[in-house]
């Protein structure tokens, strides 16, 4: 049963999320961004061609300029909204993204150089990434130690 | 617990903010409150929402401001340039029904075509067939830059009308997209551009939008149609024949449009039909000039004929047949309006075989 | 006089064609636009003399009539780098707003939350026609050099189309109906309908008009109150962000191309700035009788009325900061250093 946070966590997501056309709601058609996860001291780079998520990766903090944006929140946010997804079959109205980067007074993505051009592409291609998460329903998941 | 506790985190910088009371002024408006639609079979569709006062779909829309049918107005509002407010001057029963149709019937060139089973063909027809597509280009160029120039002189009381016309402007981009991609894509290139007859009459068609959807639709808009539906017939491989029959579909739907709406304006105002008669015995003999210009005649020929030698006889004889079917339609679809086209201009006229010919050869 | 069309099969024409010998492979994502854009057909002209409407490098006609009444012709004044890619992207994630929305999930609201949704989607309809009016208006002329840029304005048109007509159907899809219309889209928006240049039009529309209505329908995951608005106002965002995109892509290009154009472009983003974003006549700002209706909505009702307004404060204060940080992104960012733009006060003030 794969760790949440782990590179095979996410491989078994993207896995998921790559073969079941269902997951891929009305508006959520091809994506073309790279996107960075970070959580705990871990950073995570997924990338994302097309009607897939082409890889995964764990990348250095300093290399996080690979990334089109990049979502950074405390680890108890992001297991809070991981077992949201799990207790739900998808998040809640609650723990979506979106609900969550409008909580946030400056918003949840960050873009390197603060190129806003970069970072509207997390709302541009908002529904996969939330298609994304929402995959992680059908996975078994154990949480990871938490800092 | 309230959205707004669930986001105080949100609001602690500006919670030093005076908040002045709402004045509410824009409450009580709705002029049909209670109105819930539901949705059916095919989802919530546009037609759907006309009901009450929503459906009321008045002959003259006054309103030059951009009120949506059935919202209370605001007295004071200035005017902006919607020219077309009369209902005979765009409307069409079947207009939500058709942008419905148009949503869910949409392709996508890149990913819809099987662009790997393009293959070779022999050099002339590989010509042929780039050279129709260029032509065909320039006809779907000249009906979105028609269609756009319209759309914003159409007032917002008929807003199912320019919503269809806004799919259809982008199904003309597409097919055009598609078109060249077809060109660049098994060792051709574009051809020679059009002549450019019909295109300057529709282009140049300002005295109202009907009068560009006679020139568009009714009068070269079989003619379009009935190459499609050859050129589906003659498709050399998967991805022509899918390119052909997607625009044929397009195409049909754009004419539907057209003819319910020339009906619709044809009933509804009196001498619409004899300025329609006029316009088409103006257009006829333009058509014609288009149809015989030997680039895509010959161009046509060699596509359906399979080659230049087939085209000089078989494919000429197809040309032939298309033409006919062409001009039958158009005829058909004249009578079904009430246009009385008995004496077609005598280009147009030429076209038909001797036994069809409505008007009888002059002797020269 | 003889009318019978001449049968003898014409073949002259093969050896006047565009550029011949041209085989576009499909990619990963399908034979795009900007796989074609190979040879001769992917030159772009830096200023088009195309007036008889014909494709990009397909052969001339001397004989061909001059139909075409392009007013953009030069490169600068309409390109975007990513034109292909935002073109490709519009037709890929178009959706239906009569199957891809779960109107099922609609119940019955308290009437002020009711009434005020409503009165957003009439607002909405307002500003969706003028952003479909307007690109409509500029498509016919803009030389088909330039065709990419032109379909990604053809999408727009689509999308804003169908944009009205989800507003439309929520509106009436629970119990409150279309409202009083706000005027709005005579004054903020009006200055897009005055726009008598396309990047004048572009920077007001797409980057200020457009990204202030972004951050509005990204709000939309707290305004909404069941999945089907939720989803509504998040499948319009992710197309609106398309749109601001082209504006700064555009943005981005002429400044890089035009340096003569830039004290102009700063003067399109003063008017925007003065008259739009930080004025009355911001949807979202505290002065417009939107502002009222989402703050009932992001508070949960009339009586959480103060709690919801300073969300939209909130809120407010990142639409700014996201403008900036956008019009940077296109090349104009000192205004905000040098003391140009209002909007940093306007970020202080409700900091």
């Amino acid at each position: 049963m794969p760790a949440f946070p782990s590179v095979e966590w996410f491989n078994a997501v993207r896995e998921r999320y790559n073969t079941d056309q269902t997951l891929h709601s009305g508006g959520g058609g091809p994506c073309e961004a790279t996107a960075a996860l970070c959580i705990g001291d871990s950073v995570y780079l997924l990338e994302f061609e097309g009607f897939e998520c082409a890889e995964i990766r764990e990348i250095a903090r300093d290399d996080i300029d690979q990334a089109d944006f990049f979502l950074d929140m405390p680890m108890p946010e992001w297991i809070d909204m991981i077992n949201n997804i799990q207790e739900n079959g998808a998040a809640d109205l609650d723990h979506t993204l979106s609900t969550i980067d409008l909580e946030l007074e400056d918003g949840l993505p960050r873009a390197p150089g603060d190129d806003q051009y970069r970072r509207d592409l997390f709302y541009r291609y908002n529904q996969n990434f939330q298609d994304f998460f929402d995959a992680s329903a059908g996975i078994a998941t154990t949480i990871g130690p938490v800092d | 617990m309230t959205q707004a506790s669930r986001v105080k985190k949100l609001t602690d910088s500006v919670a030093h903010i005076e908040i002045s009371p709402p004045r509410l002024q824009w409450m009580g408006h709705s002029r049909q409150w209670g109105t819930r639609v539901k949705k059916g079979e095919h989802g919530l569709r546009l037609g759907d929402l006309n009901v009450g006062i929503y459906g009321e779909i008045p002959q003259h829309w006054e309103d030059q401001s951009r009120r949506p049918r059935g919202a209370a107005d605001l007295p004071g509002m200035p005017p902006l340039p919607y020219h077309l407010r009369s209902k005979h001057q765009i409307w069409a029963d079947s207009a939500a029904d058709l942008y419905e149709e148009a949503i869910q019937h949409r392709w996508i060139p890149a990913t819809d075509i099987p662009w790997s089973e393009l293959s070779a063909l022999p050099d002339d027809v590989e010509r042929a067939m780039c050279q129709v597509l260029t032509e065909l280009m320039q006809a779907a160029n000249a009906e979105l830059e028609s269609i756009t120039y319209w759309q914003e002189q159409m007032s917002y009381g008929y807003h199912e009308v320019k919503q269809f016309l806004a799919v259809a402007a982008l199904t003309c981009a597409r097919h055009i997209d598609a078109f060249r991609k077809r060109c660049l894509a098994n060792g051709g290139g574009l051809g020679l551009e059009s002549r450019g007859r019909m295109n300057r009459a529709i282009l140049e068609s300002r005295g109202g939008w009907t009068e560009a959807v006679v020139y568009i639709y009714l009068l070269r808009g079989f003619y379009i149609q009935n190459q499609y539906r050859l050129l589906l017939a003659h498709a050399h491989n998967a991805a022509e024949r899918e390119i052909f029959a997607n625009c044929l579909a397009d195409h049909s739907r754009h004419m539907s449009y057209a003819l319910d709406h020339l009906k619709y304006a044809i009933t509804q105002q009196d001498g619409q039909a004899a300025v329609i008669q006029t316009l088409l015995s103006l257009g006829e003999s333009t058509l014609a000039r288009d149809i015989r210009e030997p680039v895509q005649r010959s161009a046509l020929a060699v596509v359906f004929g399979g080659g230049v030698e087939g085209g000089r006889q078989e494919g000429m004889a197809t040309w032939h047949t298309m033409v006919r079917q062409s001009i039958h339609d158009y005829l058909d679809a004249c009578e079904w309006l009430g246009i009385k086209r008995n004496m077609i201009q005598r280009r147009l006229n030429a076209l038909l075989p001797p036994d069809e010919q409505l008007v009888p050869p002059e002797r020269g | 006089m003889n009318d019978a069309p001449d049968l003898e099969l014409d073949t002259a024409w093969m050896e006047r064609m565009g550029e011949w010998g041209t085989t576009a492979q499909p990619g990963k994502r399908g034979l795009t636009l900007e796989d074609i854009r190979i040879g001769r057909y992917g030159e772009l002209p830096e200023e088009s003399d195309n007036m008889s409407g014909r494709p990009r490098g397909a052969a001339e006609r001397p004989e061909a009539f001059r139909i075409g009444g392009y007013t953009v012709r030069s490169k600068r004044e309409i390109w975007l780098e990513n034109a292909t890619f935002l073109y490709e992207e519009a037709l890929q994630r178009q959706w239906s707003s009569a199957t891809d929305i779960p109107w099922e999930t609609i119940e019955p609201l308290p009437d002020d939350l009711e009434e005020a949704e409503c009165a957003l989607c009439t607002f909405f309809n307002e500003v969706e026609f003028v952003a479909g009016d307007v690109p409509a208006r500029w498509v016919a002329n803009i030389s088909p050099d330039f065709f990419e840029a032109r379909n990604v304005l053809l999408a727009q048109v689509q999308d804003e189309a169908r944009h009205m007509d989800v507003f439309r159907k929520r509106a009436l899809a629970n119990g409150g109906g279309l409202t009083r219309v706000t005027g709005a889209t005579s004054g903020f928006v009006g200055s897009i309908d005055l726009s008598r240049d396309f990047t004048e039009m572009s920077s007001r529309m797409h980057v200020s008009g457009e990204g202030a209505v972004l951050s509005m329908f990204r709000m939309g995951e707290l305004v909404g109150q069941n999945p089907a608005e939720k989803r509504m106002y998040r499948l319009c965002a992710q197309d609106e962000a398309r749109h601001v995109a082209f504006g700064i892509m555009h943005l981005r290009y002429l400044h890089a191309t035009a340096p003569d154009r830039h004290e102009e472009i700063e003067a399109y983003l003063d008017e925007a700035e003065n008259l739009s974003l930080t004025g009355g006549t911001n949807p979202a700002g505290p002065q417009a009788e939107t502002s009222e209706a989402l703050a009932i909505l992001l508070g949960g009702g009339k009586q959480h009325y103060d709690e919801g307004f300073r969300i939209l404060l909130a809120i407010r204060k990142r639409q700014l900061k996201e403008y900036m940080q956008r019009v940077k992104s296109a090349g104009f960012g000192e205004r905000f250093e040098n003391g140009r733009s209002p909007v940093p006060g306007r970020i202080a003030a409700l900091s």
